[in-house]
């Protein structure tokens, strides 16, 4: 193979790739309307916090989180959620690790980490938001939720 | 907070693990190249077979071994400053797995008489480097679970 056909292939691999890069990154962490959503079963879920069973949802909204154990950015959504909750009283953050629940990977069709279910007051999934959250996600959440 | 039960294993510099990316993946962008030519698709053999030993350490003796892991530690770290916060040592690991399964799919295709091969494994395993390094992409993210879901790992 020339050289210049080499250098082309090489320079269109990387260009590759920075486009795949940009695209995960713009499309990574944003909202997507759930129409008609399911109403959660925090029993069935095994949702805990700090312990604890939980078995109330948020005043205004539950940010449900979808996590695994090989998941750097699940560590950090998670800190962004909690810190969220810790100003804001009417949220409630519950993450679930679902390494070892592949039925509830399946239930709700989760295909990476983490992926979040934002719940209304009674528990109906309104939203969904795949991979890292971004701040400005969350900030719409809040403001469809007159927080 | 994290309703993990299990505990979590101390906290690495994520600096770490995106420095030995951008080196792999320099290494595999270089592969490809010497690949793609008759004349050196032996070198580029011997390098992918450097990358598939440099995931080996990486995927079972972790990042705190990982040749690059230690360039960084004595090196680079010095210079920056403290890292913000530390992350779990495990996804990064996973990450090494993954590269080591696909960059060691072209060593074997090469040594069975599947030359192609080699080009492809390195490409692929080149794509997932790049990303890492340069855009945080977090491998075990994205296909762990869906891994799971098809059955392809398991754990009980």
């Amino acid at each position: 193979m020339s050289l210049e056909t080499r250098i082309a292939l090489v320079v269109g691999l990387l260009a590759l790739a920075v486009a795949a890069g940009l695209i995960w990154r713009a499309r990574t962490g944003l909202s997507k309307h759930v129409t008609s959503g399911e109403v959660i079963d925090l029993a069935e879920i095994g949702a805990v916090k700090n312990g604890q069973p939980v078995t109330k949802f948020g005043q205004k909204v539950t940010f449900l989180q979808f996590s695994s154990e090989f998941c750097t950015a699940c560590r950090q959504t998670a800190k962004l959620y909690s810190e969220l909750e810790q100003v804001h009283p009417e949220i409630l953050h519950i993450e679930v690790d679902i390494t070892n629940r592949v039925d509830l990977a399946n239930k709700f069709n989760i295909l990476q980490t983490p992926t979040t279910l934002v719940l209304d007051s009674r528990g109906r999934v309104t939203s969904r938001i795949g991979g890292a959250v971004k701040q400005q996600t969350i900030q719409d959440e809040l403001g469809s939720f007159e927080i | 907070m994290s309703t993990s039960t299990k505990s979590t294993p101390a906290g690495i510099d994520p600096r770490g693990p995106r420095f030995g990316a951008s080196i792999t993946a320099a290494l595999l962008l270089i592969t490809v190249f010497l690949a793609l030519d008759a004349a050196t698709l032996g070198a580029a053999f011997g390098l992918l077979v450097f990358v598939t030993a440099s995931f080996a350490i990486g995927a079972f003796l972790g990042n705190s071994k990982h040749p690059y892991g230690l360039i960084f530690k004595k090196l680079v770290r010095p210079r920056l400053a403290a890292p913000k916060e530390l992350e779990d040592p495990r996804p990064p690991q996973f990450a090494q797995l993954i590269g080591l399964i696909v960059a060691g799919a072209g060593v074997v295709l090469y040594l069975v008489g599947l030359q192609g091969g080699l080009v492809y494994a390195a490409g692929a395993a080149f794509i997932a480097a790049f990303l890492n390094a340069a855009f945080a992409f977090c491998l075990g993210c994205q296909i762990y679970v869906g891994l799971q879901r098809i059955g392809l790992i398991k754990k009980f």
